[in-house]
Order: structure tokens, then C-alpha cells, then sequence
């Protein structure tokens, strides 16, 4: 292994140990929750399978436009794709049922680390477009994971706000 | 199936959806919806509901 690929091996390694550290730390801050109902635990299950099966699809399909099309990204930006893909639609599905917040997580902290994940996600992906580059020959690199879970929580940021906002007002009121 | 019963039980007690859902341990939408009947709730979710009305398990979930 030469140096550069050193480098991306020891960036990842660290990237993900500091994100779990984080999710960790929230979860003892108590800002994230896994205590759902059962109303809840049986939509999520629901929605935990369409989101696999969106996720063999997305796999298969990647598999095909490769073969097809040839090259179009590297393997780390093409599972990351279909990952965040599979990740949308458990989100959304779960969104739609009212099960994607667990009964003691509050929902505008949990939106805000959302838009603060976004902005960073998507403020680095505009960086690396600037410098040095989304694409290399051609290719989708794998810079390009960060602007694809940028979107992908923007999507469910989005998503969440919109169904929030057409919910009906008078179910509250009951 | 709506179930009406439990919507009057609640309303009797002058107990909204949250309050009745905090004090069984559910969010406010499952009592919703086990209220418009898009859901069924487990016996277990049945008899604390009941518990907190101060009814039976035939009076708010019996159907004839």
C-alpha cells in the first residue's frame, strides 16, 4: 500500500471512529433515543424492509449500470449511493407513519443536527467540487460520499419538515 | 374501525391524546390511531389504556 492509500485508509478509519464517538456522546447527552413504542416498533420494521430491499435493489442496479455503462464512479461512491438511497426510504417510510422519532427525542434538536449535518456535508462537497475535484477522469470519486449523505439528510430534513407542516392541525387538538 | 368508545372514556376524564399517551407509555399519534382504528393496539397497550380510563377491557375494546 503506497502512502496515498495509506493516507485514505488512516482519514476513514478516523473519520468513522470520531463519528461514533459523536453518536455515542449523544446518546449519553440522552439526545439520541431508541425507546419507541409498539405502534412505532411495527412501522419501523416495515419500513426497515423496504429500505433493505431498496438496498439489494440499488445494489443490483449498480451492478448493472457498471457493466453497462462502464466505470461512472468508484466503488466507495457507488455504495454510498445506494446506501443512502436505502437510508431515504426507511426514513421517509418511517417519517410517514410517524415512527421515525423515538418518544423522548425532541424533534427540533434532532432536525437541527440534521441541517447542521447537511450544511457540512454539502459545504464540503462544494469544497472538494472546487478543489481538487468531485470527479477524476471522469469518475465519481470517493469525495463524493459526503455531498451524497449531505443530500440524503437534507432529503429527510425535508421530508420531515414538509409532513410536520400538511399534518393536520386538528388531530393535535383532540 | 373507530373506536369511539375510548375517544368518549378519554373525554370524560377531560384527558387529551398526550396525556393519556405519556401516562401509558405510547406516543400521541398511536392513541390516534388506535382512536380513528388504524391501529390495534397488544393487550398489553389494551389494559393500561384501560387501567388509566378506569374501564374494561369489553368496555373500550369489545366489539358485538
Amino acid at each position: 500500500m503506497d502512502q496515498y492509500h495509506t493516507g485514505i485508509l488512516v482519514g476513514l478509519t478516523a473519520g468513522i471512529l470520531a463519528g461514533l464517538a459523536f453518536v455515542v456522546f449523544l446518546f449519553k447527552k440522552k439526545i439520541l433515543d431508541t425507546h419507541f413504542d409498539e405502534r412505532q416498533e411495527q412501522a419501523r420494521g416495515k419500513a426497515f424492509q423496504y429500505g433493505f430491499f431498496t438496498l439489494l435493489i440499488a445494489a443490483f442496479a449498480y451492478g448493472i449500470s457498471d457493466l453497462l455503462l462502464g466505470r461512472w464512479c468508484d466503488t466507495l461512491a457507488g455504495v454510498s449511493l445506494c446506501i443512502a438511497l436505502a437510508i431515504c426510504v426507511f426514513a421517509i417510510t418511517c417519517i410517514l407513519k410517524d415512527a421515525y422519532l423515538s418518544l423522548r427525542e425532541k424533534p427540533r434538536t434532532i432536525m437541527t443536527f440534521f441541517a447542521l449535518l447537511s450544511a457540512v456535508n454539502l459545504g464540503l462537497g462544494v469544497m472538494y467540487h472546487i478543489s481538487p475535484g468531485l470527479t477524476e477522469n471522469g469518475l465519481l470519486t470517493y469525495r463524493a460520499v459526503n455531498p451524497i449523505m449531505g443530500t440524503a439528510t437534507l432529503v429527510i430534513l425535508l421530508v420531515y419538515i414538509v409532513n410536520y407542516l400538511l399534518r393536520p392541525r386538528d388531530e393535535e387538538a383532540e | 374501525m373507530k373506536n369511539l368508545r375510548m375517544k368518549a372514556a378519554r373525554a370524560a376524564l377531560d384527558l387529551s391524546q398526550q396525556q393519556l399517551a405519556d401516562a401509558v407509555g405510547v406516543s400521541r399519534q398511536t392513541i390516534n390511531a388506535i382512536e380513528k382504528g388504524d391501529y390495534n393496539p397488544t393487550i398489553k397497550l389494551c389494559t393500561a389504556i384501560c387501567r388509566r380510563l378506569g374501564k374494561t377491557l369489553d368496555e373500550l375494546f369489545w366489539e358485538e
